[in-house]
């Protein structure tokens, strides 16, 4: 009589433990609902000379040109849209035009920034390569940075600075005048507004920040003014990382497309997710390994203007190109 | 007097040894946890590189193995070594000298 008790105590728990991983997977692992990409093609392997890369960190697209970020190699490589080099400049070092782990990349308005994280300052470059602008030093006070990780420029000017180390997102005018900041110095958080080593920032169409809250493996979007709008990854976004649809583990790159779409790269999932605005997650592209398609961790993203995606395969020192597999009616 | 030649041979060329070994830069293998990704491995070859007398910092991502040489004559204090590698966001598991200076990928600030 016992025993029986016993069993049918041990059933009901099982259904209910059934019950609630069923439930949990249906709130918390979301179906594609964005039509899938296909591989297209890669360049570059591991090396120094031209076309060759030492840790590939960040990327942007301008034109019909691809801008990678070759960290270890000190410099920003060029190439047009089918892996072809075209130039290149900087050298390591921390000198104007010198670059210091050059990582996220970032266009606007024809001129591109460098976030470096050796050199704690922000870079800017004329699409020839000439130096323009220096922003910011090294520190934790306003308009200092502790190894920025990525760089954005809002539709005003302002730009956007994730920095890393000092725990906090910047907003600097156009002039580099300090104009306010996301999360408390130094202090890591895992609550809406609380970063744990941002890693990146873009901004939408509509003035969204979008930020890669890098360790809390998730991303943080923001209005220009400072409020909180959403955040997604995981479980309430609040550092609980996972494969699955829409979580991460690690987000080490967020960029949008011209439609408002969020890329983020999830560099231990090997993998970039593809989000709407709102974060429903959209689809995926990548998976580990070294073959066609595959990643040795996806470490960032940028989108052309037809919506072709050139990620950064990190590990394999390579460029990967996607397409989506069938055109989206309607866009 | 053909062994006392022998021997001064033998007694220069142990000084000699002991000269260059001496001389050569101290190097230290490191193991810290967690350095797959380079947010991570820069940040240590970044905070270790600042540290007085460090020549060198090597970061192995693949391996997770830090490298650092020193300038000729400085020795890396383990205490220094685990602040630096604490700021960086890791713990230092583990610090032993190595015998030679390696020169391969990887530079310190």
């Amino acid at each position: 009589m016992q025993l029986r008790s016993i069993a049918k105590w041990g059933r009901n728990i099982t259904l209910v433990l059934a019950a609630l991983i069923a439930a949990g997977w249906l709130a918390f692992v979301p179906r594609a609902k964005g039509p899938p990409y296909a591989f297209v093609a890669a360049w570059g392997e591991k090396g120094s000379a031209p076309g060759q890369f030492d840790d590939p960190t960040g990327i942007a697209v301008v034109g019909d040109e691809v801008y990678v970020a070759d960290s270890r190699n000190g410099r920003i490589q060029v190439f047009d849209f089918d892996g072809r080099f075209r130039r290149l400049f900087g050298t390591p070092g921390s000198g104007p035009g010198q670059l210091g782990r050059p990582m996220n990349l970032k266009v606007h308005e024809r001129r591109l920034y460098v976030a470096e994280y050796f050199n704690d300052r922000v870079q800017v470059f004329g699409l020839d390569g000439r130096s323009l602008r220096i922003i910011g030093r090294p520190g934790n006070g306003p308009g200092e940075f502790s190894a920025p990780g990525g760089v954005a420029v809002a539709p005003n000017g302002d730009l956007l600075v994730a920095d890393f180390y000092n725990q906090r997102v910047q907003r600097l005018g156009a002039d580099g005048t300090p104009v306010r900041q996301w999360g408390e110095t130094g202090k890591i958080g895992i609550w809406g507004g609380e970063f744990n080593y941002p890693t990146d920032v873009a901004v939408g169409p509509d003035g969204t920040l979008f930020v890669a809250d890098g360790y809390n493996d998730r991303i943080q979007a923001f209005s220009l003014a400072g409020a909180l709008l959403r955040k997604w990854g995981g479980p309430f976004a609040i550092n609980i990382f996972g494969p699955f649809n829409g979580w991460f583990a690690t987000v080490t790159n967020v960029t949008v497309d011209g439609q408002g779409h969020v890329f983020a790269a999830d560099f231990y999932n090997h993998r970039i997710q593809k989000f709407a605005a709102d974060g429903t997650f959209l689809t995926a592209l990548g998976a580990k390994g070294s073959g066609p398609g595959q990643f040795d961790h996806a470490i960032a993203a940028a989108v052309a203007d037809d919506g072709t995606v050139f990620a950064v395969d990190f590990g394999n020192n390579r460029i990967q190109k996607w397409r989506q597999a069938r055109p989206v009616l309607g866009g | 007097m053909k062994q006392i030649a022998r021997i001064t041979v033998l007694a220069v060329g142990l000084m000699l040894g002991m000269a260059s070994a001496m001389a050569a830069p101290q190097t230290y293998k490191l193991r810290v946890d967690g350095l797959s990704c380079p947010f991570c491995a820069y940040g240590i070859e970044k905070k270790l590189g600042a540290v007085s007398g460090v020549e060198h910092v090597a970061v192995d991502i693949a391996s997770g193995t830090v490298t650092v040489t020193m300038a000729d004559g400085a020795v890396l204090d383990e205490a220094v070594a685990r602040k630096a590698v604490k700021d960086a966001g890791f713990s230092l598991r583990g610090l032993q000298p190595a015998a030679a200076a390696p020169q391969e990928a990887g530079q310190a600030k």
